[in-house]
């Protein structure tokens, strides 16, 4: 029987994967806290003391705790230390749960960046979108802005299918370029 | 491409999205439904030439709604979210 393995190329090592070409810089962010809040946002606002719609598509999200929008009823909660309220059912009318482990994290950054997300997405990035969540490169993702840079958050089964394509576009960037 | 309105997000690609079936042809309920009443919820379609309502369900944001659309044109006429109820 063949041996396929060698068809598929290795999955990266998130701690020092960079991806980096005249303009584009791409890296995976880890140790990032992620929680998807469902249900009465506005009850999960007053518990968490988080209020505010979160950023919906391309908008700028502020520091390193904040919220992304992604439908009427649910936002992903985003921090850099432990989240504010527990992951399970809350009798005021909203659930959370903890989603670190099932997403992963990329950020892009640079001159480049408007081409990279004319590339991976139909959406005009100056016009205003209550939710993040959109297809991106072809896949479900959630897409805004933090700082500088652009962060992605995509499911962990597709993170090696999305690094391999922004190698690819990056390098098709950088050719244009020239 | 054609971009279709969701109520919520406002203009997203038509890949975004998952056509739901014609507006108003609500589930039969009960045990005596009879066989031509299921039969018209199962198989019978309007295909209207012109202006049509569908449900149509914008997947990345899992919002449901009716879009009025013309299936000669292409023009949306208009797009409004279900918010629990059912269209009419």
């Amino acid at each position: 029987m063949r041996n396929l393995a060698e068809k598929w190329s290795i999955a990266p090592d998130w701690r020092n994967a960079v991806l980096a070409v005249p303009g584009l810089t791409i890296r995976p962010v880890l140790g990032l806290e992620q929680q998807m809040v469902s249900g009465d946002l506005a009850a999960w606002g007053k518990a968490s003391g988080n209020a505010g719609p979160g950023v919906g598509a391309f908008e700028a999200a502020q520091g390193e705790s904040y919220t992304a929008r992604l439908a009427r009823d649910r936002l992903l909660a985003v921090s850099r230390s432990a989240p504010p309220v527990a992951a399970g059912w809350h009798a005021e009318g909203f659930a959370v749960t903890a989603v670190s482990a099932a997403m992963q994290v990329f950020e892009a950054e640079g001159a480049a960046l408007n081409e990279l997300i004319a590339r991976a997405t139909t959406l005009d990035p100056k016009q205003p979108s209550a939710s993040a969540a959109l297809s991106f490169a072809g896949i479900s993702a959630i897409v805004y802005r933090h700082g500088e840079a652009l962060r992605i958050h995509v499911d962990r089964g597709l993170a090696a299918y999305l690094w391999t394509w922004l190698e690819m576009t990056a390098r098709q960037i950088a050719a244009n370029q020239k | 491409m054609q971009l279709f309105p969701c109520p919520f997000c406002g203009p997203r690609d038509e890949t975004e999205f998952h056509y739901g079936g014609d507006a108003g042809n609500a589930r039969p309920d009960g045990a005596d439904v009879p066989i031509e009443r299921w039969a018209n919820y199962l198989h019978m379609r309007g295909n209207p030439k012109g202006v049509a309502r569908e449900v149509w369900v914008h997947m990345n944001c899992s919002e449901f709604f009716v879009m009025e659309r013309d299936t000669v044109t292409h023009e949306v006429l208009s797009s409004t979210a279900l918010d629990g109820g059912h269209a009419q």
